[in-house]
């Protein structure tokens, strides 16, 4: 297996050691090439930390890193011509048109002087900039300046894209036109680090994934392996018409129901046997004279697991992941 | 070997990318304007008018405000801006050695120095009708003036900060202290052996006297010395910029 990135012991301590900030705590693990790797964690997990070790922007307290086989604390050069990084804030310079960001960038990379201009405006033409081209970038929406940002780190055709925290606050065009173009980017060879703390931006995207939390790797395989493994947290998603909030009491303590959630309009229940679980939710349903409106049983979403690892509370939905519906295996409304 | 040399041409031209990236996108900022172009005119006006002062003198000593204010303002303006608006990162992260994203830096600070101080000439020239004793000279001091101070200025621009009013203000203080101790309003002549010794230690004693050589034609160290000087201080400045780089890459700055 060809691994594009190889970590040991990677290690940061902000401050003194032993009265510093322990940021990473000794991660292991690989990239492999042409695979998307999500690297997942809360805000404060260490995933910039990592990240910024990575691409040689922060020196590292332990550990090795290896990128392409190149180790970065002695053989940094050629490892940064193969790196492309797109970080959390759109560093673009704003008094630059795009154009001339992308040619400051080209030649910043020693892009061969005769493929800039065309390299710009294939770039330009698939990130839907090219009619911008001689625009300033601060006249540009956020939208905008994360496309640019991209093509600026991706306009020397690296090997390995390091995204941080590509779409937050983005609306929903521009996250599904930056997923497509990371998917393409990837089909076309480049092996993508994505670090984020979206959870449906990873199981949209990767391959595999990393949860980091509390700066070390808590679990790391592919998102539906991850799943596979929590069982525990399969659930069952129950709409009643009308006022179910006050028409539904004692829901969390039918047998079986280990967690109770609101999610918009539903109810959804953990359990550990959602089969159970259903045919006690008809008997409540009858004996409290309630409609069914819709009824699914759900498998362990990335997010239950990624809640579950983090000591996140399961059930404590809908925060900032509207788009995670764990897996459905049934759909349907019945009385 | 070749691959070196690919290297090496490869370095000097993203220096000089850095270099001309900055120049577009800082000279016309306020914070350029006021610290670099308009303070050493401040400062020359407020020594110097109603002072007897001969028409070749004052341009010397503006010539040396100029080179020393100028050339100074980029480094501190620049790097925490950049710090701050993640565009550092960018150039950080580039394949090239920090040497040549410093020497890209400098140059930001030297050209801008060397520009002003042509306007400064030109005025002299035209204005006051003032004649050069030694061309040569006056631009090696220029030049080599605009270094030395630039990669001072760089050195304040590499404390790991994201607001450049931390770095100005410590870096206009000190500007301000070696201004009064470096025979630029007093001269070196006039001084106190005492002051006199202490005005050795500063770089822009040497500039100032290599702009009274070029200018006047006389001047009180001999002017290789002036040159050697101000060439081994653009070299000495340099180093704490590196180290404050690293240091910025071990503390996550």
């Amino acid at each position: 297996m060809n691994h594009v990135i190889e970590v040991e012991n990677l290690t940061k301590i902000y401050g003194r050691p032993g009265a510093g900030v322990l940021a990473v705590d000794h991660l292991n693990f690989e990239v492999r090439q042409g695979e998307i790797f999500g690297f997942l964690g809360p805000n404060g997990a260490g995933k910039t930390t990592t990240q910024r070790m990575l691409t040689t922007l922060l020196e590292p307290s332990e550990g090795r890193i290896l990128i392409h086989g190149h180790e970065l604390a002695h053989d940094a050069y050629p490892a940064k011509r193969m790196i492309g990084l797109v970080p959390e804030e759109s560093n673009v310079y704003t008094e630059l048109t795009a154009w001339d960001n992308l040619m400051f960038t080209a030649s910043l990379y020693r892009v061969p002087r005769a493929e800039r201009a065309a390299r710009a405006q294939e770039l330009l033409e698939t990130f839907g900039l090219w009619e911008k081209r001689d625009v300033k970038a601060e006249n540009f929406s956020k939208g905008m300046r994360r496309r640019l940002s991209i093509a600026m780190a991706i306009i020397h055709k690296p090997a390995l894209l390091f995204l941080d925290e590509p779409t937050p606050g983005l609306d929903a065009q521009s996250i599904r036109s930056i997923w497509e173009l990371i998917r393409r980017m990837n089909a076309e060879g480049t092996t993508i680090f994505l670090s984020t703390h979206q959870i449906e931006e990873a199981n949209q995207l990767c391959e595999r994934v990393a949860i980091i939390s509390h700066g070390k790797v808590a679990a790391i395989d592919t998102p539906e392996r991850l799943k596979a493994n929590f069982r525990r947290v399969q659930s069952v998603e129950v709409a009643f018409e009308g006022e179910m909030a006050e028409k539904s009491p004692g829901l969390e303590s039918l047998p079986g129901v280990t967690t109770q959630a609101k999610v918009g309009d539903k109810i959804r229940l953990y359990t550990e046997d959602p089969s159970a679980l259903l045919s006690r939710l008809i008997q409540y349903a009858e004996s409290h004279a309630l409609r069914v409106v819709s009824l699914n049983t759900l498998g362990p979403s990335l997010e239950d697991v990624f809640l579950e690892i983090t000591g996140g509370q399961v059930g404590a939905v809908g925060n900032g992941s509207q788009e995670d519906k764990p897996a459905k295996r049934g759909m349907g409304g019945r009385k | 070997m070749n691959q070196w040399i690919e290297r090496i041409k490869d370095e000097w031209a993203q220096a000089w990318t850095v270099a001309v990236k900055d120049v577009r996108v800082y000279y016309l900022r306020p914070g350029m304007i006021m610290f670099g172009f308009l303070m050493p005119f401040f400062m020359f006006f407020s020594f110097s008018v109603q002072r007897e002062l001969g028409a070749e003198e004052g341009v010397a000593r503006l010539l040396a405000l100029t080179v020393f204010f100028t050339a100074g303002a980029a480094g501190p303006f620049i790097i925490p801006t950049e710090r701050r608006i993640g565009t550092y990162d960018r150039l950080l992260a580039a394949p090239m050695s920090l040497i040549t994203l410093l020497l890209g830096k400098t140059a930001v600070g030297a050209f801008f120095a060397v520009s002003v101080s042509v306007i400064a000439l030109l005025a002299g020239l035209l204005i006051f009708g003032t004649t050069i004793a030694q061309p040569w000279l006056l631009a090696a001091g220029i030049l080599l003036g605009a270094l030395s101070f630039s990669t001072l200025g760089l050195a304040f621009g590499s404390i790991p900060t994201t607001n450049p009013g931390d770095v100005q203000m410590p870096s206009t203080l000190l500007r301000w202290g070696l201004l009064f101790i470096s025979g630029v309003f007093i001269p070196l002549s006039q001084m106190a052996p005492a002051a006199r010794a202490v005005a050795y230690l500063s770089p822009l004693t040497y500039a100032q006297d290599l702009m009274n050589q070029a200018v006047l034609g006389s001047g009180l160290i001999d002017p290789w010395l002036d040159l050697a000087v101000l060439s081994m201080s653009a070299v000495v400045f340099m180093w704490p910029s590196v180290w404050l780089h690293r240091r910025a890459r071990v503390l996550g700055r």
